[in-house]
C-alpha cells in the first residue's frame, strides 16, 4: 500500500523552501513557517534563549506591532501557536481559506522585520518564568525526564544544557541578543514555509512568491556540531522530587541515526517496549509484575529531530520497592528481547499499528490545528533532508522490519555502558528516612 | 532594527478573499430495535475511522452507589470479556491498529476507539463484547483498584487537580457534581460487586449512543453496526435524583495550603448555564470575549501587558444538570492581589459598558471561524457530533451555529454579562503557599484555608 498524498515543493531565490499540500475536505488552512534553529543551537550563557525567542516572535514586526498578529489571526477565525524544538522552532497557524494571504503576509513581515523593545523582552521574559514554574518547578514530576535526563547523558553543551532556561540566563538577555539571534538563525534561506489544504498547489507557490519572494537571503548560519564523545559506561544522577509521593526513574538510550535500517528497527522495537498497554515495559512492570504505577515512553517525534536522541523509559514505582528492584524488572524485560528477540505474531501487530498510528499523524490535530502532523513532517525532512516526498515512502522502511532485525538492534543499541538513568526521589520520603 | 532592507515591502494587511461554503457532512441517523441510538458521518481524510459508544451516566448517576464508581466500571471493562483475558484485548487491538479507551466523567461513561477503516467490524466485535460481556476478572479489578489508590494520591499533588475540585465543592456542595475524586478511603472500599452492578445498570443499549466519523460508506457500516450490536438489550436505568447544589451567594476565598509553592494556581468561578440553555451561545461568546482566546481581555492584560501568569484562561463548564464558568491563571507568588484586582476588573467592564462593535466583531469572527476547525479532522467532526447528540441539540445545531454568533450585539453581550458574570459572588480559590498567599487574598472576601486533602485549617 502507498501513500499518494499530493505535494508541490519549490525554492525561492532567496533559499526559501515552500511546500504546498492542497486538500479541499473543509474550506481551511494550515500554514507553518519552521526555522532550522532550536534548543541545541542557542548560544553559551543564554540557556533557555531559542524558545524565549519564540516568544518574541509574537511581540511584534515591521508593519504589525504588538498583537496585531494574534489580533489579525484570531479576528480571522484562526488559532496559532508556535514551540521550541531541539533543531527547529515552528509558528503556525490554521484560518478558513479566505485568509490565506494575511497569515502569509503576517509571517512574511516577521520573517522580514520583527520589531522589538526592552519592554516586550521584559514582558516576556515574566512570561517565560511563570511557564517554567506552572510546567516545571511548580509541578510534580515537572521537567521529568526531559529536562532532567539530557544534563546526565550527554557530554556535548548543545545536547546537555537546561533547554527551558536558568533564569539568571533568562535576565541576562538582551535586546542585542534577540537582534543577533534573528539576524543569523531567521533568514529565508534557513526557513520553509508550508501551505497545507485548502489552497491549489500553483496558487500556493505564487502567493508564497508574492509574500516572501523579496526577502533577502542571510549568510549561511553557523551550525553547532551536536555529536557525542563514544559512550562507554554507564551514567547515572539524581534529582530531588518536590511535590510528587512516588518515587520515579527514566533510562535513556541513545537511538540509531535516522534514516538507517537500525533506526526503522528501533521504532519497532519501541512501540514493542512502549506500545501502551500491550508494551512489553507495561506488561511486565504495571500489570504482571505490579512493581510500577505508570510506564510509559519511547523515541519522541522519531521523525523529527536532526542530532542525539534517546528513547527513554519513565517510570513511576510504588515505594515499597527499591530503585534497583524496580530497575531489576526493567532489565529482565530487556534481556528477554535481546536473548529471545521477538514473535512474528507480534512483528504483525506492531507493523499494523505502527503503519495506522502513522495515518494518524498525518491528520493530526495539535491544539485543534488540522494536518499538524503532516507539516511536521514535510517541514522536518524538508530541512533536514531536502526530500519532502518522503512522507509518501518513509513508511516502507518500518514495514520492512524483520524479526532478526529487531533482535539485532536490541543487543547493538541497549546496552548498559550506553544508557543514562535518572533517579527522581522524593523529598517527603527522604524526610521520612531521616526522621 | 533587526530589518533586512527590501526593495519593495508591502505595508497594508491583506484583505479576507471571499468566504467558502462550509458544509458539514450528512448524517446517518439510526435506533436499532434494541434501543441503540447511532450517529455516522463520513469523513475521508485518512483511511481510518473515529468512534465513541457513550452510555449516558456517570459518576453523578453511580454518586450514591459510591464516589468515582463510574469511573472505576470502566476502567475495569477493558480488562476481560468473558470471551477473551487482558492480555488478549491488547493484543487483539493492536494487531486490528487501533487505539481504545474507556472512562467515565460526571454524566456518561464511554469506550472510545480508532481504527483502520479495513478492520472495523473486527473492532467493532470487540467494543460491543466490553460492553455487553466485560467479566471483570477478580485479580484485575484488585490490581487497578490499587492503582488507583496511587492516582488519588498523586493527584492531590497537582495544583490544578487541587484547585478544580475545591472551585467545585464549593459551587456543588451536596450535588454529585462536587465530587471529582474518590478519596483513598473511598477507593479502599470499592467492591467489585459494585462495579458488576453499575456495569448492569449502565451498559445497556437503551442507555447507549454510537457514533462514528470516518472512511467508510454510511449504509454499509449501519448494516454492520446493526450485526454487530443487534443481540445487546437491557433498558435505560433508573437514577435516584440528586440533591440541589450549594449555589453559593457572596464572595469568598478559599485558599488551599501547598507548602514551598511557588506560585499561586488562582482559580475563579461561578454558577452557569447549560448547553441546553436559550443564552448558551451568547455566554459562550461573551467568554471568548473576556478569556477565552488568545486575543481576549483578560489574557492582553495579564499577559501581554503585565506579564503575570502565561497561561490565563476563562471557560465554561458545561455539565449536563448545571455547569459553571471559571477563570483560571498560575500566577508569581507577590502578584495574587494584582492578579486578582485585574481579573475583577475586567468583569466589571463588560457588566459596565457596551464592548465597541469593532471589538466584537473580530470575537465573533473567531468564535464562528474556529468552529469551522472541527470540520477537518475526523476526531473533530466526533467532538461536534457529540456534543449534538449527548445534549439533545436541535439536528442544524452545527449548520445554525454560526450564524447564530454572526448574529450577536453589543447589547446582547452587556446583559448576558449582567446577568452570569456577578463579579459579587464570585468565589475564589488559590492553591499555594498559605505565608505568601492569604495577606494577598484576604483582601477578596472572608477567608478559608485547606490542607491538600481537604482538611479546614481556621
Amino acid at each position: 500500500m502507498h501513500l499518494k498524498i499530493s505535494i508541490e515543493s519549490a525554492t525561492l531565490a532567496n533559499g526559501l523552501k515552500v511546500v504546498v499540500a492542497p486538500d479541499t475536505t473543509a474550506p481551511v488552512v494550515t500554514v507553518g513557517v519552521y526555522y532550522k534553529i532550536g534548543f541545541r543551537l542557542e548560544p553559551r550563557g543564554r540557556s533557555g534563549f531559542a524558545h524565549l525567542f519564540e516568544h518574541m516572535m509574537f511581540q511584534g514586526s515591521a508593519n504589525a506591532p504588538k498583537m496585531q498578529h494574534i489580533k489579525l489571526i484570531n479576528s480571522s477565525g484562526g488559532t496559532l501557536n508556535g514551540s521550541t524544538h531541539y533543531d527547529v522552532t515552528n509558528y503556525f497557524e490554521s484560518v478558513p481559506s479566505n485568509a490565506l494571504e494575511r497569515v502569509l503576509w503576517l509571517e512574511a513581515d516577521r520573517m522580514r522585520a520583527l520589531k522589538v523593545d526592552d519592554e516586550n523582552l521584559r514582558n516576556q521574559r515574566d512570561v517565560v518564568k511563570e511557564e517554567v514554574r506552572v510546567n516545571v518547578l511548580n509541578q510534580p514530576y515537572g521537567g521529568f525526564p526531559w529536562l532532567d535526563l539530557p544534563p546526565i547523558a550527554f557530554r556535548n553543551w548543545a545536547n546537555a544544557h537546561n533547554f527551558y532556561g536558568d533564569f539568571g540566563d533568562l535576565d541576562a538577555a538582551s535586546l542585542a541578543d534577540v537582534q543577533s539571534f534573528f539576524k543569523t538563525y531567521y533568514a529565508p534561506n534557513n526557513a520553509v514555509l508550508l501551505i497545507l489544504g485548502d489552497v491549489k498547489a500553483d496558487e500556493g507557490l505564487a502567493l508564497a512568491r508574492k509574500y516572501f519572494g523579496d526577502i533577502p537571503a542571510g549568510a549561511a548560519p553557523p551550525f553547532a556540531d551536536p555529536r557525542e564523545p563514544e559512550q562507554s559506561e554507564e551514567r547515572r544522577g539524581e534529582v530531588e522530587e518536590k511535590f510528587g509521593t512516588l518515587p520515579a526513574m527514566a533510562i535513556g538510550y541513545t537511538v540509531p541515526p535516522r534514516r538507517t535500517t537500525d533506526w526503522c528497527a528501533m521504532a519497532l522495537l519501541d512501540q514493542a517496549l512502549h506500545g501502551g498497554r500491550a508494551g512489553r515495559m507495561y506488561r511486565h512492570l504495571v500489570l504482571e509484575k505490579q512493581v510500577a504505577v505508570e510506564v510509559d515512553g519511547g523515541i519522541e517525534d522519531i521523525f523529527g529531530y536532526n542530532g542525539p536522541t534517546q528513547m527513554v523509559t519513565k517510570i513511576l514505582h510504588k515505594p515499597e520497592y527499591s530503585s534497583d528492584a524496580t530497575l531489576g524488572e526493567f532489565d529482565s524485560v530487556m534481556r528477554e528481547v535481546q536473548q529471545n528477540g521477538i514473535t512474528q505474531d507480534e512483528l504483525d501487530q506492531l507493523t499494523v499499528k505502527f503503519r495506522s498510528d502513522y495515518y494518524s499523524t498525518l491528520e493530526g490535530s495539535h491544539g485543534g490545528m488540522p494536518r499538524y502532523g503532516l507539516m511536521h513532517l514535510l517541514a522536518c525532512f524538508s530541512l533536514f533532508d531536502n526530500e519532502p516526498q518522503l512522507v509518501n515512502t518513509v513508511l516502507d522502511g518500518f514495514l520492512a522490519v524483520k524479526r532478526e532485525d529487531i533482535q539485532s538492534v536490541a543487543k547493538k543499541y541497549l546496552r548498559n555502558d550506553k544508557r543514562a538513568i535518572v533517579f527522581r526521589r522524593p523529598a517527603s520520603a527522604q524526610a521520612q528516612e531521616a526522621a | 532594527m533587526a530589518t533586512r532592507p527590501a526593495a519593495e515591502i508591502p505595508t497594508a494587511v491583506p484583505p479576507l478573499s471571499l468566504e467558502r461554503q462550509v458544509t458539514w457532512p450528512r448524517r446517518t441517523r439510526a435506533r436499532l430495535a434494541n434501543g441503540l441510538e447511532v450517529v455516522l458521518a463520513e469523513s475521508h481524510t485518512i483511511p481510518k475511522f473515529h468512534g465513541e459508544l457513550f452510555l449516558r451516566s456517570g459518576n453523578a448517576a453511580a454518586a450514591y452507589r459510591g464516589t468515582g464508581l463510574a469511573e472505576m466500571t470502566a476502567t475495569v471493562v477493558r480488562t476481560g470479556t468473558v470471551k477473551r483475558p487482558s492480555r488478549q484485548i491488547e493484543e487483539d487491538l493492536r494487531r486490528l491498529g487501533a487505539d481504545l479507551s474507556s472512562h467515565a466523567g460526571a454524566d456518561n461513561s464511554a469506550i472510545a476507539f480508532a481504527g483502520l477503516s479495513e478492520l472495523a467490524e473486527p473492532l467493532l466485535a470487540l467494543v460491543n463484547e466490553l460492553a455487553r460481556e466485560a467479566a471483570f476478572p477478580e485479580a484485575e479489578f484488585e490490581r487497578e483498584r490499587r492503582q488507583k489508590l496511587e492516582e488519588v494520591k498523586l493527584d492531590r499533588t497537582q495544583p490544578g487537580f487541587l484547585a478544580g475540585e475545591r472551585l467545585r465543592k464549593v459551587l456543588f456542595g451536596v450535588h454529585p457534581y462536587a465530587q471529582v475524586a474518590p478519596t483513598e478511603e473511598q477507593v479502599a472500599a470499592y467492591k467489585r460487586a459494585d462495579l458488576l452492578s453499575v456495569y448492569r445498570d449502565f451498559y445497556t443499549p437503551e442507555n447507549a449512543l454510537l457514533l462514528m466519523v470516518g472512511d467508510f460508506d454510511s449504509a454499509a457500516m449501519l448494516k454492520t453496526i446493526e450485526n454487530v450490536f443487534g443481540a445487546w438489550s437491557g433498558s435505560k436505568p433508573t437514577v435516584p435524583p440528586s440533591p440541589e447544589p450549594a449555589k453559593p451567594r457572596g464572595r469568598r476565598v478559599h485558599l488551599v495550603h501547598v507548602p514551598g509553592a511557588v506560585q499561586a494556581q488562582i482559580l475563579v468561578g461561578c454558577h452557569a448555564i447549560t448547553r441546553r440553555h436559550p443564552d448558551w451561545i451568547k455566554l459562550g461568546l461573551t467568554n471568548s470575549l473576556y478569556g477565552g482566546a488568545f486575543n481576549s481581555r483578560l489574557v492582553m492584560n495579564i499577559r501581554e501587558d503585565k506579564g503575570y501568569t502565561y497561561s490565563p484562561r476563562s471557560g465554561v463548564n458545561p455539565l449536563r444538570q448545571y455547569s459553571y464558568f471559571s477563570i483560571s491563571a498560575a500566577v508569581r507568588n507577590d502578584v495574587v492581589a494584582a492578579s486578582l484586582t485585574e481579573i475583577f476588573y475586567e468583569l466589571d467592564k463588560l457588566r459596565a459598558l457596551p464592548v465597541p462593535e469593532p471589538e466584537l466583531a473580530d470575537a465573533r469572527n473567531y468564535v464562528s471561524g474556529v468552529f469551522s476547525l472541527g470540520l477537518a479532522t475526523q476526531g473533530g467532526l466526533l467532538a461536534q457530533l457529540s456534543t449534538v447528540a449527548l445534549n439533545e441539540l436541535p439536528d442544524d445545531y452545527l449548520e445554525t451555529y454560526r450564524d447564530k454568533v454572526r448574529a450577536l450585539t453589543p447589547d446582547d453581550l452587556l446583559s448576558t454579562a449582567r446577568k452570569y458574570l456577578d463579579s459579587a459572588n464570585m468565589q475564589i480559590v488559590v492553591v499555594g503557599d498559605r505565608t505568601q498567599m492569604e495577606p494577598q487574598a484576604a483582601l477578596f472576601g472572608d477567608l478559608d484555608v485547606y490542607d491538600a486533602h481537604g482538611k479546614h485549617f481556621s
